[in-house]
């Protein structure tokens, strides 16, 4: 008895423990993110020669005209609203006319097309003039995002301890799972966390000394996130934890792929076109070859391995959505992307999945937003759905039948609303704290590793490590703005933003579905729930935030 | 670049509208927590993982009604407290939603919104609950009741402090091994899971005659100075109303004592719909009362369509009449306080967090049901209804102050036996009522089943005081 009691002391000290370390942990991570910043100063400057003036050059894409809204204004009734761009590529400074009334002059001649800028060149825009210089011909001091601001001088945590800590949370995890109340299979997470540290380490190995990647702070903060639900399996599914396991590693294959594919913002617009083709593909074989599962037609199998081709949709519609400055300034039209957008949403409400339809729909807002600044386009394109939703519903009433139990969940305790309820009470049940891995009694309940993992997390790790995980998702956005400005084109301001953006409209559904305050439609929370190709997308969403940050295209000394 | 930057605030605001959402949600989670825990099917409290954590049950005498032994539940030695106290208590199936062990779950089971239900067996801080009812009374009505096995209720509750000595409900079953209910043996579970004396209502029959000659002592003046003749039967509003024999001539007093029907049809059609109706609402026939916090079942007089026939009926609790055992309780227990209720309660001692908000540290009276006065004439009546019919022994030593009730329910079945009242001595002031389905005089069955529960009753509190 005696024994028993200081047992428990010990596991019930775990419990508490685990909330502490991973908010301990979000906490280094984004922390490490703010630091070790290059120094707020100008890359290049420009001087006005009849008056002196020197305007500040910040970013990497900056957009020269008469508007307010423009980076480097010029205050010239002759100069268009847009009149050009300034851009830096890796070999060197360019300018590109986008449209302009009166024309662009480098050296006093007119340019057609981009045209590459050498140091004390005269630029020539309207009546006025512009000598291109150094960056250090800027002497006056300039601010910087919130984000980067006022951070202390203390260095910021050094990637390694940073990964020991992660582990360390991980293997925790382990022992909480080792010492469930079935006592059976003690040493099973054993084993699963061995292979969990090899490929954390691993990936991290790569990323530092072979990609020699400056810094790996989101890297860590994604593996925190994705071993915390490789852990959490191993008492659910033990066979699903190593298949989560295996597609995490494939994802993390993914995440470098795609940052080397997306390096020259230039060639990527090429494949924009290739790469529509690829994704309407994809979603019309799961139309035609898809296997109904809870409702939607989104799964198609191939041999043993099922996958959802509508999760690596999401990280193609990302890539094409984006746009670098120049392009965006000369082709203002979105029809290409609204029509490939009706597409998308089209075909996967066909195939029943209104989950992931309502966040391409989410991300449509977002993308048409970033591109065109547009209210115009949100509110009709808004209307258009709105208008979409009540055809289906008025043809298609089946479609509100699934929905009917939403905010009624205990009228429908039996049936509509079984998952919902039991979700709540386990979650009602596991308190601050958690009852402890395995412990659970949501994981009986249908798609509890998946849909309704919040409701898991909550119920056998405490409503704390469960909001944690859900903020350290939804503070990406935070991040990927903070480095919207310090980006190498807004091709990767634009990816970044609306990828975090998506991340967080699905971490949204899949939370307020679980808990009733959506309607469920069975949607994954990023890193975390279980699915292979759910993971595999994770990690290709948080490409495009990696690469938002120029550091990450500049390699270690 | 800016552009892009100002533009992607909608994103902020997407990511503020899914924070607003987790607040609401940690709003609703900390309002409903409790209840979203304490469902049937979640394992962490039922079944054998489930009650295993919660605390001991005692009754009013620091019997164990149930405890934990080794994570199983395990009940009082008795099978007839077992049986007895099924109701009250509960069972490992949680299926009796009014007992103790299905409403305070949390408080036995040691739930907190912090700590969730996850506390391993050695730490957890479970809560013991003690409770007023008398588990030998509890047995002896009990046994009582279930030698006639019939369906049936028995309550027994003192007046002056609330609380419920005796609360017994038929069928029953050992909660220590629920049955599995088929449909083999549905008819011998019949209606099992509900707490007859909380939860059922039955016709009243000659017991409502309290309520008619309430109703006449307030609204007749002359009521003392008349006689009446009574036949055996006599029509009224154009069909007979029928006493079991003619009764001769009779007083108003002598009316109530030997339950003549005729009398009090004819009051409650000289009374006319408004003043019965208004008199039955004021003693709260239409209402219910509340046990803990918990409502009774309310019982029902609506002559809102009746014809002078029906209104006859009526005002010797036939027709639609309807009132449940613990109502009727409550009524008696008021007529015996002088006119004003003491609210019933099951619970003893318990930690101060429930008590508190159950509202118990102190005794609570309810409304007044009947004037100083009619109480005092209503005392009286039916005390002689003991003295001057069934004579003082019936009870032993207690002054006992009763009306019996003989329902009709048609349908075949044999009338509801009922007997209702309360004892008048200062040092056990209890209140009861007592009811058998299906049996015949309320003197016959109900009678040795009340007689037994008070004299038991009267028996415990008496040996606690000395």
């Amino acid at each position: 008895m005696f024994f028993s009691a200081i047992f428990d002391i010990g596991v019930v000290a775990l419990r508490i423990l685990l909330p502490v370390y991973a908010i301990i942990i979000v906490y280094q991570c984004y922390a490490a993110m703010r630091r070790r910043r290059r120094p707020e100063t100008p890359l290049v400057t420009l001087v006005n020669p009849q008056t002196g003036l020197k305007l500040p050059v910040l970013f990497w894409e900056n957009s020269i005209g008469r508007s307010r809204s423009s980076d480097i204004v010029v205050d010239d009734p002759t100069v268009s609203r847009s009149h050009c761009v300034l851009l830096r590529r890796s070999d060197g400074w360019f300018i590109t006319d986008t449209g302009s009334k009166s024309g662009t002059y480098v050296n006093g001649e007119k340019i057609e097309e981009r045209t590459q800028l050498l140091i004390d060149d005269v630029i020539g825009v309207g009546n006025s003039e512009f000598e291109f210089k150094r960056g250090e011909e800027y002497h006056e001091r300039l601010d910087s995002s919130w984000f980067f601001r006022k951070v202390n001088n203390k260095p910021a945590i050094k990637s390694w301890k940073l990964m020991l800590m992660i582990t360390l949370f991980h293997f925790f995890m382990c022992v909480e799972a080792m010492f469930w109340n079935d006592a059976t299979n003690p040493f099973s997470p054993l084993v699963l966390f061995a292979a969990l540290a090899g490929v954390e380490w691993a990936f991290f190995f790569v990323s530092s000394y072979i990609l020699r990647r400056v810094n790996f702070e989101l890297e860590a903060l994604a593996l925190f996130l994705t071993g915390t639900g490789v852990m959490l399996l191993v008492r659910q599914v033990e066979r699903s934890a190593y298949v989560q396991l295996i597609a995490a590693a494939v994802g993390m294959i993914l995440f470098c792929v795609i940052i080397k594919f997306i390096q020259n913002p230039d060639k990527v617009n090429k494949l924009r076109f290739p790469m529509m083709i690829v994704a309407v593909g994809l979603l019309l074989t799961s139309v035609i070859f898809g296997k109904t599962t809870g409702g939607a037609a989104n799964w198609i199998y191939i041999g043993s391995i099922s996958i959802q081709p509508s999760e690596l949709v999401k990280v193609i519609y990302i890539f094409i959505g984006s746009s670098a400055l120049d392009k965006l300034q000369t082709k203002k039209n979105l029809l290409e992307f609204i029509v490939f957008s009706i597409v998308c949403v089209g075909l996967l409400a066909l195939m029943g999945d209104f989950g992931t339809a309502l966040i391409f729909f989410m991300t449509f807002l977002l993308i048409a937003f970033m591109r065109s600044g547009d209210f115009k386009t949100i509110i009709l394109a808004v209307a258009a759905a709105v208008f979409g939703a009540t055809i289906i519903l008025r043809f298609k009433p089946y479609v509100a039948n699934r929905f009917k139990a939403w905010r009624h969940v205990w009228d429908y305790a039996q049936d509509q609303g079984y998952q919902q309820v039991h979700v709540l009470t386990f979650i009602a049940s596991g308190g601050l704290f958690g009852v402890g891995i395995g412990n659970g009694f949501l994981k009986q309940v249908a798609a509890s590793e998946s849909d309704l993992v919040f409701g898991l997390v909550s119920e056998e790790m405490g409503i704390i490590v469960a909001i944690t995980l859900a903020l350290a998702v939804a503070l990406l956005v935070v991040y990927a703005r903070a480095i919207t400005t310090r980006s190498r084109s807004t091709f990767y301001s634009i990816s970044a933003c609306c990828a975090a953006g998506l991340l967080v409209v699905q971490l949204a559904l899949n939370i307020f579905g679980a808990t009733d305050i959506l309607p469920l439609t069975g949607v994954t929370f990023p890193f975390i729930s279980s699915g292979g190709s759910s993971i595999i997308s994770c990690w290709g969403l948080l490409a495009f935030v990696k690469a938002a940050d120029e550091r990450t295209y500049s390699m270690k000394r | 670049m800016k552009r892009v930057l100002r533009r992607s605030v909608l994103i902020f605001i997407i990511t503020i509208a899914f924070i607003g959402g987790m607040c609401f949600f940690a709003f609703e989670l900390l309002t409903n927590a409790e209840d979203w825990a304490n469902q049937p099917y979640n394992a962490h409290i039922v079944g054998s993982g489930g009650l295993a954590q919660a605390g001991i049950i005692y009754d009013r005498n620091g019997e164990i009604l149930a405890q934990t032994i080794d994570e199983k539940r395990v009940y009082n030695d008795n099978e007839s407290v077992r049986k007895g106290l099924l109701h009250v208590v509960g069972d490992n199936s949680l299926n009796i939603s009014t007992a103790i062990q299905s409403r305070y779950r949390s408080q036995l089971t040691g739930y907190s919104l912090m700590w969730g239900l996850n506390m391993p067996q050695s730490l957890r801080v479970s809560h013991d609950m003690k409770l007023t009812v008398d588990a030998k009374t509890c047995a002896v009505a009990y046994d009582m009741l279930t030698n006639y096995d019939k369906k049936g209720a028995c309550v027994v509750y003192n007046y002056k402090t609330g609380e419920v000595i005796c609360s017994v409900s038929t069928y029953a079953y050992d909660p220590g091994a629920p049955p599995e209910i088929t449909e083999e043996n549905e008819s011998e579970y019949d209606g099992v899971y509900v707490d007859n004396v909380l939860s059922s209502t039955y016709t009243p029959g000659s017991i409502f005659k309290i309520v008619t000659a309430a109703a006449a002592i307030e609204n007749i003046p002359d009521i003392y100075e008349r006689t009446w003749n009574c036949t055996g039967s006599e029509e009224i509003g154009g069909s007979a109303v029928t006493c079991v024999s003619a009764h001769g001539e009779l007083t108003f007093k002598e009316a109530l004592a030997h339950s003549c029907n005729i009398v009090f049809a004819e009051l409650a059609v000289e009374l006319g719909s408004d003043k019965m109706t208004a008199e039955a609402e004021k003693v709260g026939i239409n209402k219910s009362f509340s046990v803990d916090g918990l409502k009774t079942a309310s019982g029902s007089y609506d002559v809102s369509n009746a014809n002078t026939n029906q209104l006859a009926w009526s005002g010797i609790g036939q027709y639609t009449d309807t009132v449940n055992p613990m109502q009727m309780a409550v009524i008696c227990g008021a007529i015996a306080n002088g006119g004003t209720p003491v609210e019933p309660t099951l619970i003893k001692s318990s930690t101060n967090e429930l008590l508190k908000s159950l509202n118990l540290t102190s005794n609570k009276s309810g409304k007044e049901l009947f004037s100083p006065d009619t109480a005092s004439k209503l005392d009286e009546l039916m005390r002689y209804t003991i003295t001057g019919y069934y004579g003082d022994d019936l009870f032993g030593d207690l002054k006992v102050c009763a009306k019996t009730g003989t329902a009709e329910i048609g349908n075949g079945k044999d009338p509801n036996a009922w007997m209702v009242g309360y004892s008048q001595d200062e040092d056990c002031p209890l209140a009861f009522a007592c009811v058998v389905e299906d049996s015949g005089f309320g003197i016959e069955y109900a009678g040795p089943v009340a007689e037994a529960a008070m004299k038991q009753a009267a028996q415990c509190i008496r040996d606690q005081k000395n």
